[in-house]
């Protein structure tokens, strides 16, 4: 009978498991291994053996073609913009700030009684909505002649145009954070919320008795109560901004092209799949697979940090 | 501070979307407690009791009527503005905070109104003081070692209590170091003249304000000869004090370092009591505080909230389904039912002397027993038998007949002829001072019966004839069910 | 008297902002408690605009004159309103293949959705009733495939589908759907939002099953499916949602194909369509026809959305409490 019955578990779990063997796990070791293969053939499977040479093309340490005196500098630079530094940017900038943001409308919503549920409508509705579609509009709006960029000039005198050929570093990457922190609110904004309101309503009763503010109640209760979710949310936008990329391909869709000054805003994730679009993928794939390994273990030690840091953090 | 409730009346909106009708939790209440009264709200759920105490609180706004704190009508004061202790049903302690920090919670939104002193200048005076005994606070700081090791933090602690010092004072000596010193008394010395530098700063410092210190009152500063009075932060000192005092007065000094979840649902409740009260409420609100304790420390409780309570003086408001215990602690208990009040007053006393059917079924265990019965000719029946004769001029009806428990008496606890009231004796339960007859009647309205008899006499199953106590007889009208007299 | 060394506790503590007068307290009180409310409704209505007026000049630009947008208009001005509207959709819709795109998309997202949906309920139930060697550990290592980032298995998987000849210059309908579909039957998150479901549902219902003679299998279909209808309605949506809105595999696996314009779903064709007018032999981006296109790939998940809203809110809600 326990015997039958275990077989028939794995049945229940043969699809699953043939799936994500062949589309997870087998794909997971699969770009491991070509990360360390040097001339890795995408068709033919054919390498050269076992070499870190492609850790070295792809941190600007060795030269692709060796003596051609070129090292490529688009994933990591000392001395400008690159993937890992734009993506370390967005990620710290963006993160702390959409947090504060959503934590101070959830607070909000919840203190209030008529409307809470139009409001909460509201916040959540960018929530469902096509990143690269929202990211075309963001894009015409911070054009030359588009209405905030307009409105930018008139209150400081200065561009921060998007559009190609009068735009620059600065102004792409202020745009793309504002664009991040826009897209990240909807998400944050429901779980802080349903953390608030599995909140036991006699805490925010007793801190009135006792004559709290409604800014002490915040900091003093309502935060420390949250701290699980502000955790979670912490962690999983860590991980949603290192991997970036939707949302710099919806915004620069037509402002920069492949032989324009694309590596200015590449991220981590777009290096590695500008490696594998169209033709190039044949040849690039062991760079491409370098990079991503190299973005899982920035992850995993991000994640790692946060946890350990957040033990003593979570009050409860 | 004497509390009244006015016509004090709760309308919870219905909501015709989804058929709900809007209920009347509270009608109509009026009560007056007296200062320094612990008084119990008594009934069933669902009776507005806990209503009553939110709106006493400001947690909920009264649909009308008006609730009063002395002469203050304090119906539209906000709760925080109403000076109130409430302790929750489940004490609503936070979480994430140390039991200190919990007490602490209310007053960090308070100050202190009083004539200006000069903490400064008393520190001083009192650290000269402690500094001159020494050699005990050697003894205090070695004695506190825990195999073998000082720590600063249980030494301090130490030299706090022993010394009634505050625990920033007690901090500053430990960490002179007399117990390492080789010559302490050269430490001391040093110690002592330099607070006194300190203190002639002060000094300074306050005559440059145009003020003087009082001659009489150490520390009191005069203008112009003349106290001020101005309203300053408790200071980190006097907080830490009145934690303490309030943590004592429910016993619970140990586990101030400790997050509430490290407690038991006892000694969390005595936390939720300490918060309450560390604020010097003017009124204490108590919301089933016991509910939530298994039976034996809610009785332990109930007795140590009598004593905080008698200690304090604080009025009390202690909102209870538990007839008893209400009964064993309050001055006095409100019964209420469906929103309104049915009889108040000393426990005793109402049960004693209920006034409906209601107040007499609902206080005492084992619970009244009752019986339809019915008046004939001024005389009381149930079923044939003649229970008693009436000296008033009652009228022939039917109605319910209440005999408390103890008001049966058996054997040779009368003579024969008194008894009038036949019942079937199912079982005889022994409960060691008392018997516990288990009886049924044809004419019970709740069953089973249990009459409590004297344990000496023997009881036999089968019908027993018993004679009654007339005082522990109440006769109810059908219909209104209030009280007649016979 | 105290003696000095002893701190005071006799303190007469008092309420801050409490007035002499009662009812000024009363006043004050209720002046502040307005004025709260006024601040967190002033806030909340100010930060709505913000979050929302991307929505509005979509719509707005969409309806406007290209100088207009060009201009940075709040509100179209030049032109005849209607004349705009029908001009610069009928345009939009000439350059924009929408009713291609939206068959490609609802295709895959269909297919996904239902074989995700087969595959997910057929796995929940083993993690949640069935009892196995390895139940646990499974389970954990299928959560920590979330943490990792997709762009592991994206590159592996893009060889395998061109190794299994779906990809590529001549690539077919047929295998365009599948390259798209393959991957992501398997959903981990699905999995485990669905798990939790099951494991709610009693116990003594499954013994009350096996009491009254029926099979794994019937029990599985007859009573956990039909409690879980919440939840599976919720991984409907949110898997339709995630189709609608995929574009990174979508755009790698049709970037050779000749035909590849037929292939694209909705969001890959947004990002690579040009929608342009011929002007002196230049071709000039139309950013009011762009608008349109957006209009017509945002409007039908906010459609979704306000009809789902309750599924969709309590399903992504979910995931956050369990941490």
């Amino acid at each position: 009978m326990n015997k039958s019955r275990n077989y028939r578990a794995w049945l229940y779990l043969a699809p699953v498991l043939i799936l994500m063997g062949v589309f997870t796990f087998f794909p997971l070791i699969n770009t491991i291994v070509i990360s360390f293969l040097r001339d890795y053939n995408v068709t033919t499977g054919a390498n050269k053996g076992f070499t870190f040479f492609n850790y070295g093309v792809v941190l600007g340490i060795l030269e692709k073609n060796e003596g051609s005196g070129f090292t490529d500098n688009s994933f990591i630079s000392w001395n400008s913009p690159s993937a890992l530094s734009n993506t370390l940017l967005i990620t710290f900038v963006t993160v702390p700030i959409s947090i504060i943001i959503s934590l101070v409308i959830a607070i909000e919503i919840n203190n209030i009684k008529v409307l809470k549920k139009f409001f909460q409508t509201v916040f959540f509705m960018p929530y469902v909505t096509n990143i690269i579609a929202v990211g075309l509009v963001f894009s015409v709006m911070f054009s030359d002649g588009g209405i905030f960029n307009r409105l930018f000039k008139l209150m400081f005198n200065s561009s921060i145009s998007i559009s190609e050929g009068s735009t620059s570093w600065g102004a792409s990457m202020l745009v793309l954070c504002l664009y991040v922190i826009w897209t990240a609110l909807p998400y944050k904004i429901l779980i802080f919320l349903s953390g608030l309101q599995g909140i036991d309503k006699q805490y925010y009763q007793a801190a009135k008795i006792d004559g709290a503010s409604r800014f002490k109640t915040s900091l003093r209760v309502t935060i420390p109560l949250l701290s699980p979710q502000i955790l979670y949310i912490t962690i999983t936008s860590f991980i949603g901004a290192f991997k970036e990329y939707n949302a710099v391909i919806g915004l620069f869709n037509r402002s920069y092209t492949k032989d324009q000054n694309v590596h200015d805003l590449y991220t981590v994730v777009y290096y590695i799949y500008d490696k594998i679009n169209g033709a190039s993928f044949a040849t690039e794939m062991q760079y491409a697979s370098a990079a991503a390994v190299i973005l899982f273990v920035i992850i995993m030690i991000f994640t790692l940090v946060q946890m350990r840091v957040s033990k003593k953090m979570v009050v409860y | 501070m004497e509390i009244r409730l006015d016509g004090l009346t709760k309308i919870f909106p219905g909501d015709p979307k989804n058929d709900i009708e809007p209920t009347t939790a509270v009608d109509n209440l009026c009560i007056t407690i007296p200062d320094g009264h612990l008084i119990g709200l008594l009934g069933p759920s669902g009776c507005g009791k806990s209503t009553t105490l939110y709106m006493i609180a400001g947690l909920h706004e009264p649909t009308s009527g008006d609730v009063y704190f002395g002469d203050e009508n304090v119906t539209s004061l906000p709760p925080e503005k109403r000076g109130i202790g409430l302790v929750f049903q489940n004490y609503a302690l936070y979480p994430h905070m140390t039991i200190y920090k919990n007490i602490q919670f209310p007053l960090t939104s308070l100050k202190v109104e009083e004539e200006e002193k000069s903490y400064e200048y008393l520190r001083e005076i009192v650290i000269q003081n402690v500094l001159k005994d020494y050699k005990e606070l050697i003894d205090i700081i070695l004695n506190s070692s825990i195999k073998g090791r000082i720590s600063k933090k249980k030494a301090s602690q130490e030299i706090a209590l022993r010394k009634h010092l505050s625990i920033y004072v007690a901090k500053f000596i430990f960490e002179l170091g007399l117990h390492t010193a080789s010559d302490p008394k050269a430490v001391v010395d040093e110690a002592i003249k330099n607070s006194q530098q300190k203190q002639a700063k002060i000094v300074e410092k306050i005559s440059a304000k145009g003020a003087t210190l009082s001659e009489e009152e150490p520390g009191l500063l005069l203008y112009n000869g003349e106290p001020h009075l101005c309203v300053r932060k408790i200071s980190k000192d006097e907080m830490d004090a009145l934690i303490r005092q309030a943590a004592a007065l429910v016993q619970i000094e140990k586990y101030l370092d400790r997050k509430p979840s490290e407690l038991s649902g006892g000694q969390q409740q005595r936390v939720a009591i300490a918060r309450a009260l560390v604020k010097r409420p003017r009124v204490l609100l108590l919301d089933e505080p016991l509910s939530n304790l298994d039976a034996r420390l809610r009785i332990q409780t109930r007795e140590e909230i009598r004593r905080i309570q008698k200690e304090t003086g604080i009025t009390t408001v202690f909102v209870t389904h538990d007839q008893e215990e209400a009964m064993s602690i309050c001055d006095e208990i409100v019964v209420m039912k469906d929103g309104e009040m049915m009889q108040a007053g000393h426990p005793q006393e109402i049960y004693r002397d209920p006034n409906c059917f209601f107040v007499a079924k609902f206080l005492g265990t084992p619970p009244i027993n009752t019986f339809k019965g019915y008046f004939k000719n001024k005389s009381l029946y149930i079923g044939e038998e003649k229970i008693l004769t009436s000296k008033e001029d009652i009228e022939d009806q039917e109605v319910y007949v209440g005999i408390r428990p103890e008001g049966f008496l058996m054997a040779d606890q009368a003579p024969e002829k008194d008894k009038v009231l036949t019942l079937n004796c199912e079982q005889v339960v022994t409960q060691g001072r008392d018997l516990t007859l288990v009886c049924s009647s044809e004419y019970e309205l709740n069953t089973p019966l249990k009459l409590i008899i004297d344990s000496d006499i023997e009881a036999k199953e089968g019908p027993i004839k018993f004679a009654l106590r007339k005082n522990k007889v109440f006769v109810f009208d059908k219909d209104t069910e209030e009280r007649i007299n016979f | 008297m105290k003696g000095p060394s002893e701190i005071n506790t006799q303190l007469n503590l008092i309420i801050p902002g409490n007035k002499s007068n009662i009812e000024k307290t009363k006043k004050a009180a209720h002046f502040w408690h307005i004025f709260g409310m006024v601040i967190s409704y002033a806030f909340l209505v100010v930060a709505a605009i913000i979050v929302l007026f991307p929505f509005y000049y979509m719509v707005m630009a969409s309806f406007m004159a290209e100088v207009d947008v060009d201009n940075g208009r709040l509100i179209p001005i030049t032109g005849n309103f209607f004349e705009n509207i029908v001009y610069n959709y009928t345009q939009t819709l000439s350059q924009f293949n929408y009713g291609r795109y939206v068959g490609n998309t609802l295709i895959v997202a269909i297919t996904t959705t239902l074989l995700q949906v087969i595959v997910t309920i057929l796995s929940a139930y083993a993690f949640a009733r069935l009892e196995f060697r390895g139940r646990d550990i499974l389970f954990t290592i299928f959560l920590a495939t979330m943490m990792i980032p997709g762009e592991m298995m994206v590159l592996t998987n893009y060889i395998t589908m061109s190794n299994l000849g779906l990809t590529g210059r001549d690539q077919t309908q047929i295998q365009a759907y599948l390259a798209m579909i393959l991957p992501f039957i398997s959903s981990v998150f699905y999995i485990f939002l669905l798990r939790q479901n099951f494991k709610q549902i009693p116990n003594e219902l499954y013994l009350a099953a096996r009491v009254d003679g029926k099979s794994d299998w019937q029990y599985l279909w007859k009573v956990m499916v039909p409690l879980a209808t919440p939840t599976l309605i919720t991984i409907t949506i949110l898997s339709i949602i995630g189709s609608w809105n995929a574009y990174v595999w979508p755009n790698i696996v049709t970037s050779t194909a000749a035909n590849r314009e037929n292939l694209w779903t909705i969001s890959v064709a947004i990002r690579n369509v040009n929608l342009a007018v011929l002007e002196h032999e230049v071709w000039v981006p139309q950013d009011s026809w762009l608008m349109c296109a957006s209009v017509l790939t945002v409007v039908p998940l906010l459609v979704l959305f306000i009809v789902f809203r309750k599924y969709i809110m309590s399903g992504t809600g979910r995931a956050g409490i369990k941490g």
